[in-house]
């Protein structure tokens, strides 16, 4: 997406668009941003099914079965294996390594609880991604539409849009959105380091951080790793984690594995009580 | 006439080091603010967690000082109470000053401040915020027209009495109106402009409403906040508002109102109102805490814990309770002062500055305990604290932008006509009569 000129043609489509808002009011013209046309060949080509094959060869499989299907058609939930997780935070720094997350913005912390007293301790550690609710109470109360929830339940953020006004970090009951407050892992040396400098490639494009131009100044969360979604990969804290324990995928496919977790008695979901219908779904 | 322009030159020498500091102050805060936007939000204090700090704070502050004036002027306009008609502009003109304070502390505190006209081009109706940007819209054109309804016919009068700059400015400030020739005529457009302002004060009763009390709501709709999420929290902002509107007014009035026999009694008036509105703030308040601290939530008894026992419990107690409420409530009842001016405009004061940490406590308690337990140890980076003290340039920019108000507002009063006099040359002629 390049910086267009403002030509005669996209001024009168400008000017409609925003005559058609003044009059009706409603954010519907700029909400739909259907995502781009899959290229089927651009997919990762993956081994023949095997009986025993790694569960994130599966996944990819049936991720790349998904994409095949409209968008609206797929429903992307997450499932996380408390049992299995041991506390590595390998998906906080892959995630923080793959969207190149300056100081301060954090997608996916891992919570630590210890249980009981010395000598009789244990530990449970609990990931903590965008649960992309179902009712996510960040979206509604943007004042600008900077944010949404897509028709494959991905809850997403247009950094061009957003006025950075921190209604939805405040509204949301599980902190996953962070303010980007434009710091600099170099920050304080003589000459900003290269790592600092590399473009994010969240939502498909190129984020140069740089001044105070977006994604500075903005609202910022975990999208479930949308620009590999649509490039058949897998969200990259799933790919990272060592002890297979987090799991990604199409609830509406019934053979799914994440429509097998999910079926489990042993399955909970972080503060039910208030509505908001996550879709990250825990084993316990 | 000689004798009036040395009193003007006095007061000249009285004013102009007053002038002098706002402007200094002012002009710190515009380069505060200028590093604001050149730096971005990293010149604040806040994390992510504790989102909102000081320049929201200020700006529920001042739109809460807006609708409080505001609604205040309604009892005079609307509902009759011409004993206190002197008020009524210093309350239009501060509600008017105030507003603009308060929509530039939002400003502010935007991630991308030039990009606040996407709130009118996207607009989305589900946000309480987006509906509060449209209502102080309305509100603002609504007092801007009001005052100049009520003014006009002085304006007018002044535009042709006074030469030099001040002259041009009346002159500009009539927008065209002429004052009427004759007496009957003046009278006839008086009464048509009290009309206009009463209309305009009933239309602005619901908006200055849904001004300060939607402002609350942008707080009471996030249940993600336990201490925010409750029906009574819109209604305490309101309360405040008009506890500080009075207190603003009595301020005001003391210090700077028509010093006449009627002076201490409209003072007194407006200490009164502040009184009542004082203890039906204490009343609601009273009522949360005990209501949130009887559950055994810990999103709830902790905000309370915060606020009561916390690191800056000071601003509850000194700032909230002690300045904020007991002492004006003392000075406006007790035998003692209740009948001195200089008490009661001192009252009125300290509850201008008390409801500053009202308003602190408003917003930032909420932040204080983490949504997930552990989360705070599961980020541990600066702007994942879970602490919050102002940055010095939130301080410098706050202090500035307030005196930048405060000398507009000033100047506004000293030229503006702030009390209505009924025309001289029509005096004379019915007095010969």
């Amino acid at each position: 997406m390049s910086a267009t000129a403002l030509n005669r043609r996209t001024l009168l489509q400008r000017l409609a668009q925003f005559a058609a808002l003044l009059f009706v009011g409603g954010g519907s013209a700029v909400r739909a941003k259907e995502p781009s046309q899959l290229d089927e060949s651009s997919l990762p080509q993956l081994p023949p099914p095997q009986p025993d094959e790694d569960v994130l060869i599966r996944m990819m499989r049936e991720l790349q079965r998904a994409l095949k299907k409209p968008v609206h058609e797929r429903r992307w939930v997450m499932v996380i294996d408390l049992r299995k997780c041991v506390g590595c935070h390998a998906c906080t720094i892959a995630c923080i390594a793959e969207n190149k997350l300056p100081p301060g913005v954090v997608y996916r912390p891992v919570i630590e609880e210890e249980i009981g007293e010395y000598p009789h301790v244990t530990r449970r550690f609990l990931p903590r991604p965008c649960l992309h609710c179902d009712h996510p109470p960040c979206v509604p109360v943007c004042p600008v539409h900077a944010t949404w929830k897509r028709p494959d339940g991905i809850v997403v953020i247009d950094y061009d849009a957003c006025i950075g006004c921190r209604y939805c970090i405040t509204a949301c009951p599980y902190g996953a959105r962070s303010f980007d407050w434009g710091e600099h892992y170099s920050d304080g040396t003589p000459r900003r380091a290269e790592y600092d400098q590399s473009p994010s490639p969240e939502y498909g494009r190129q984020w140069e951080r740089k001044g105070t131009r977006s994604p500075i100044g903005n609202a910022r969360k975990c999208h479930f790793c949308l620009h590999r979604i649509e490039k058949g990969m897998l969200p990259q804290c799933v790919t990272s984690c060592i002890g297979r324990a987090t799991f990604f995928g199409d609830a509406n496919d019934p053979d799914s594995l994440v429509s097998e977790l999910i079926a489990k008695p042993n399955v909970m979901r972080l503060k039910e009580e208030l509505g908001t219908e996550p879709r990250v779904y825990y084993l316990v | 006439m000689e004798v009036k322009n040395m009193a003007l030159s006095e007061q000249r020498m009285r004013v102009y080091p007053y002038y002098g500091i706002l402007a200094l102050l002012a002009l710190v805060g515009l380069v505060a603010i200028g590093v604001r936007l050149a730096e971005g939000m990293r010149v604040t204090a806040l994390s992510s967690p504790m989102a909102w700090g000081m320049w929201v704070a200020f700006y529920i502050y001042f739109i809460g000082l807006s609708a409080g004036s505001f609604l205040l002027s309604t009892l005079i306009y609307v509902f009759g109470m011409h004993q206190y008609e002197k008020v009524g502009r210093m309350a239009l003109l501060s509600a008017l000053f105030a507003l603009v304070a308060g929509m530039l502390f939002v400003w502010i505190d935007l991630g991308h401040p030039w990009r606040f006209w996407k709130v009118f081009t996207r607009w989305n109706y589900t946000s309480v915020l987006a509906w509060e940007v449209l209502a102080y819209l309305f509100y603002i054109a609504t007092l801007g027209i009001e005052l100049w309804a009520l003014m006009r016919c002085d304006l007018a009068h002044l535009a042709l009495t006074v030469s030099g700059w001040r002259g041009k400015l009346y002159r500009f400030l009539t927008f065209g109106f002429r004052c009427p020739e004759s007496e009957a005529a003046y009278r006839r457009c008086h009464a048509q402009s009290m009309r206009v302002v009463r209309i305009l004060g009933i239309i602005g009763i619901p908006v200055a409403i849904m001004v300060h009390g939607g402002t609350g709501a942008i707080f009471a709709v996030v249940a993600a906040k336990p201490y925010w999420y409750t029906g009574l929290f819109p209604i305490i902002f309101l309360v405040s508002a008009l506890a500080s509107g009075a207190a603003l007014m009595t301020f005001l009035y003391a210090f700077f109102g028509r010093k006449d026999e009627e002076h201490l009694a409209i003072t007194r008036g407006m200490a009164n109102l502040m009184v009542l509105f004082l203890c039906i703030d204490l009343l609601l308040l009273t009522s949360e805490f005990l209501v949130g601290l009887y559950g055994k939530i810990p999103e709830h008894i902790r905000v309370y814990h915060a606020i009561l026992f916390g690191p800056f419990s000071y601003t509850f107690w000194v700032g909230q309770l002690l300045v904020g409420a007991l002492i004006p409530i003392a000075l406006a009842t007790l035998p003692r002062t209740r009948n001195n001016i200089f008490w009661l405009g001192l009252g009125g004061l300290s509850v201008v500055i008390g409801i500053v940490a009202v308003r602190l406590n408003l917003v930032v308690p909420a932040y204080v305990v983490p949504v997930l337990e552990g989360l705070e140890h599961a980020i541990n980076q600066p702007r994942w604290a879970y602490t919050y003290f102002p940055s010095f340039w939130e301080w410098a920019s706050s202090i500035g932008t307030i005196a930048l108000v405060v000398l507009l507002f000033s100047l506004a009063f000293q030229f503006l006509p702030m009390f209505h006099e009924f025309p001289q040359r029509f005096q004379a002629a019915s007095e010969s009569r």
